[in-house]
């Protein structure tokens, strides 16, 4: 009787506590983006220094890396410098994209001033592309194959090494791809 | 008193809508239809406005996980992301998106975690049968266990109410006679002692 108690108890606890240790090593805040291998979502954002609107049409050609960003997140602040640098040594065939999120276009100037821009900044007025493209906070950075499909998506600051791994990942899906 | 701060932004949303209106409707004006569009095609349901749009923005945000707070939903956080969202979803119903539709454009780019109740379809069904499959279980192990001890326990009036046949040994059931007889008067007394005031 008391055998046949443990046994039940046992058959219950067990996957209880398997799914708790498998829960444990993974990271609970971190949600899969459904838009991974989707077309990316269309976007037309002002760039910070007026002029014409940048659109996803008018890069489409060439891999994206849409970088959002805030001047008062600190990561952000800390991955600045790998993406500028990242900026000048991808030259022309990578579009390099900073989207300013939920954040002022004089505090971003300041900032910029401060540290240069090595890339074009936009506002997203409304949080509407952050929307569109799911972010749950910053810094989050898709990259975008030259056929405007979304291949990666970074949480977190980037690196120099990862930023260039995954920029190689968006050219190669653009080269076996659909176009 | 946090309602207030958020009647104020719904105020403000809904200003900026009335101004976005106002204008001729090209995907200039109303920057977020077209996104809206290109994932969700056209509206399939009727363009609100005035009190029914307010109601329906607040019931429909409620659907809908804000992605920075903790279990709040759009049309309870104060945050910017929630209060940017909260204001798409009222543009969307005001173009005459329904309720799926909205609910699908933000799924579509934050998954089915923006939903704050799973929806019903899929092996989500697991995760809304699972609290009743658990009553029902539940429920019949304490029937079983009752049944069990109910069993156990009062086995002995089980034999009461065998035993009004007497033992088949004559003296044996005289005995049992004698004692019937005895409990029977006893029993009796004790009727009239509580029926004396």
């Amino acid at each position: 009787m008391n055998r046949k108690v443990f046994v039940i108890g046992l058959i219950v606890a067990l996957p209880l506590v398997a799914l708790l240790f498998a829960s444990l090593s993974r990271d609970p805040t971190r949600i899969e983006s459904p838009l991974i291998g989707r077309p990316a979502p269309a976007f037309r954002l002002a760039p910070l220094d007026g002029g014409a609107p940048l659109t996803l049409d008018s890069l489409r050609g060439r891999v994206i890396v849409l970088n959002f960003w805030a001047t008062w997140c600190v990561p952000c602040v800390e991955e600045h410098a790998a993406l500028a640098q990242a900026a000048q040594q991808f030259g022309r065939e990578t579009a390099f994209l900073g989207v300013v999120y939920e954040d002022s276009a004089p505090e971003v100037r300041t900032f910029l001033g401060r540290s240069g821009a090595a890339y074009p900044m936009v506002m997203d007025e409304g949080g509407r592309t952050a929307i569109a493209y799911g972010v749950y906070g910053v810094p989050e950075t898709f990259f975008i194959s030259a056929d405007g499909v979304i291949v990666d998506k970074h949480v977190g600051p980037l690196t120099p090494e990862r930023l260039s791994q995954l920029i190689a990942r968006a050219k190669a899906r653009a080269g076996g791809g659909r176009s | 008193m946090r309602l207030r701060p958020l009647a104020l932004l719904l105020l403000c949303a809904g200003l900026r809508v009335a101004a976005a209106q106002d204008a001729p409707a090209t995907s200039e004006a109303a920057p977020g239809a077209w996104t809206a569009a290109e994932v969700l095609g056209a509206p399939r349901g009727v363009a609100l406005s005035g009190a029914t749009l307010d109601a329906e923005t607040k019931r429909v945000g409620s659907l809908l996980r804000c992605p920075v707070c903790q279990g709040l939903s759009i049309a309870d956080s104060p945050a910017d992301t929630a209060v940017n969202m909260l204001r798409q979803v009222r543009e969307m119903l005001a173009a005459g998106y329904t309720e799926q539709q909205v609910v699908a454009y933000f799924e579509h780019s934050y998954g089915a975690f923006v939903r704050l109740e799973p929806a019903m379809n899929g092996i989500n069904w697991t995760l809304w049968l699972a609290p009743f499959a658990a009553v029902v279980v539940g429920g019949l192990v304490i029937v079983a266990f009752l049944r069990r001890s109910r069993g156990a326990a009062p086995a002995g009036s089980h034999e009461d109410a065998s035993s009004t046949a007497l033992p088949a040994d004559p003296q044996l059931a005289e005995y049992v006679r004698r004692v019937r007889a005895l409990a029977a008067a006893k029993q009796g007394e004790r009727r009239e002692e509580t029926r004396k005031p």
